[in-house]
């Protein structure tokens, strides 16, 4: 790295049209690598909060068609669940707000306030793992025949697959751009090789080194990347401003929960640097290689 | 110790025939020689093995003690910078000054800035360019551009400086004064081979000529004309 800093020759010619391209390839390929970095992260902050905040809830239905054999059910369940260590509370869930949540499918409220809806009873843990939830199901169903207990594995497990699958998609996406910018600057480097051949080939014959012809390159495409990193990154920022705004318009549902954290900013930062020195090492490598099949 | 030697030099690109053939010559040190032949001959190649841009593809050639077949790639750029080549398409960097290109070779060997200043700008005068000193190439007549080539070759007291047709882009007049310069650089020490194809000018100085004929080297003896009539050699005894 030390030559880097010792004076510059400048015997390059100004940036071909080859050259001036490369910056603009790279915000774009900046542009798409915030963006994945950014949904990975969030998605993954997102569903650490989720399973956290549902790793110490459960939920118990009582299914009965009966409203009184219901009612005795859920009577039954409760105080079972109250007197039992290691829960904090079990609470009916008000048959208005359950009705509330269902009119989506089924109409509005008024119309299907006749309808036979479960009880639910939301139970709050003292910790996720103070309970023994086999041992509660069977006690359960022993009280109150229709009840039936969910601890939300089965719908964390779907949603955690997908997690799965869109974090993986995204590292993909990111290794896949993270290659054509090293595939991009190759091909703009042995551009600008070709089109300063003469000027290489000078400095050449005038005994400079390997290492001070492939300085200036360093510099020109350091400068490439930084660029090109920059503007990407800025509109990426952007982007995501849009998208958080939009999330929280939209209220505190699951997806508010998706906004990029401080550290997801903080890791986006970081990337035109990387990109910079990613650009960098890439057109010293192609350039040094170049250089050694000359004389 | 020889400035340079070739022995039993052979030359070919790819797989074609052989360019040069047989080349066996040695350049003493201080010395000047015309390197002549017709296009085709092999001066270009010559040359391009002269300063290195080529190695031989037979034959043993030596410079300052060392085989250049074998020397190390990493070697060889201290060897080039002993070195001045003035092309005969001169090869100045098109967006730096008169100045910028001339002190190129100095900022190669990481001279200090007040050395190049006082060293480009003395030798830019000397070569009559002092008022041309910021101008870039493309605004510089044919004969200017000649003799920054020139300067940037010399500026670094090479122990060898070659010359690839340096007046073949220039007036007569203008050509007079070039050779001049030549023989004033030759004098005060550096070994020098002027490729032309100009007979007059061979003649005028009397230095042995390499004549290439079909990639074969002959080596003529010099006919050196005394000072009296020599214009170049008569200019340097004028100013002393």
């Amino acid at each position: 790295m030390k030559h880097l800093f010792r004076e510059r020759l400048d015997f390059l010619p100004k940036e071909g049209r080859t050259d001036a391209l490369l910056p603009w390839v790279i915000a774009v390929m900046m542009f798409l690598t915030c963006l994945s970095v950014a949904a990975t992260m969030s998605i993954q902050s997102g569903l650490a909060s989720w399973s956290q905040g549902l790793a110490a809830r459960i939920s118990v239905q009582i299914i009965q068609a009966d409203d009184a054999a219901r009612i005795r059910d859920s009577e039954a369940a409760l105080k079972m669940l109250r007197a039992t260590p290691g829960i904090a509370s079990a609470d009916e869930i008000d048959r208005e707000a359950i009705l509330d949540m269902i009119s989506p499918w089924l109409g509005n409220a008024a119309n299907i306030s006749g309808l036979p809806v479960p009880v639910l009873i939301d139970v709050k843990l003292d910790n996720p793992g103070s309970v023994d939830l086999d041992a509660l199901s069977i006690r359960l169903n022993a009280t109150a025949a229709g009840a039936k207990l969910d601890n939300h594995q089965a719908w964390m497990h779907r949603v955690l697959n997908f997690a799965g699958i869109v974090k993986w998609g995204a590292i993909g996406i990111i290794l896949m751009v993270l290659l054509s910018t090293v595939a991009i600057v190759i091909f703009g480097c042995r551009a600008g090789l070709a089109t300063h051949h003469e000027s290489i080939s000078i400095m050449h014959l005038m005994g400079a080194e390997d290492a001070l012809i492939a300085r200036e390159f360093d510099y020109r495409y350091l400068w490439h990347g930084l660029k090109g990193g920059l503007f990407g990154l800025f509109t990426a920022l952007m982007v995501l401003y849009g998208t958080v705004s939009l999330l929280q318009k939209m209220g505190q549902g699951l997806l508010s929960s998706l906004s990029p954290e401080s550290h997801v900013l903080a890791t986006l930062l970081l990337l035109p640097a990387i990109t910079a020195f990613i650009t960098m090492m890439t057109a010293r490598i192609t350039v040094r290689r170049a250089l050694l099949e000359m004389l | 110790m020889l400035v340079f030697s070739f022995e039993n030099v052979g030359m070919r690109y790819g797989m074609g025939g052989e360019v040069l053939k047989d080349v066996s010559f040695s350049l003493e040190p201080g010395s000047l020689h015309f390197l002549t032949g017709h296009s085709g001959a092999g001066k270009s190649t010559l040359l391009k093995l002269l300063y290195l841009a080529k190695r031989p593809s037979r034959g043993l050639v030596n410079m300052f003690g060392q085989d250049i077949s074998s020397v190390n790639r990493k070697d060889l750029p201290r060897l080039r910078r002993k070195i001045g080549v003035v092309f005969q398409e001169f090869r100045l960097f098109e967006h730096l000054t008169t100045f910028e290109n001339v002190a190129l070779p100095l900022r190669l060997k990481g001279a200090r800035l007040a050395d190049i200043r006082e060293h480009v700008e003395e030798l830019i005068s000397w070569v009559g360019l002092e008022d041309r000193m910021q101008a870039k190439p493309p605004t510089l007549s044919g004969g200017e551009k000649q003799r920054v080539a020139i300067a940037r070759a010399v500026i670094n007291k090479p122990d060898l400086l070659l010359a690839d047709e340096p007046t073949g882009n220039v007036d007569p007049a203008l050509a007079q004064r070039l050779m001049h310069l030549f023989v004033e650089l030759n004098k005060q020490g550096t070994t020098t081979v002027i490729a032309t194809h100009d007979e007059g000018l061979v003649n005028q100085i009397g230095a042995p000529v390499l004549r290439l004929e079909k990639g074969e080297l002959r080596v003529l003896p010099g006919t050196e004309t005394p000072s009296t009539t020599n214009p170049y050699l008569r200019r340097k005894e004028d100013r002393t």
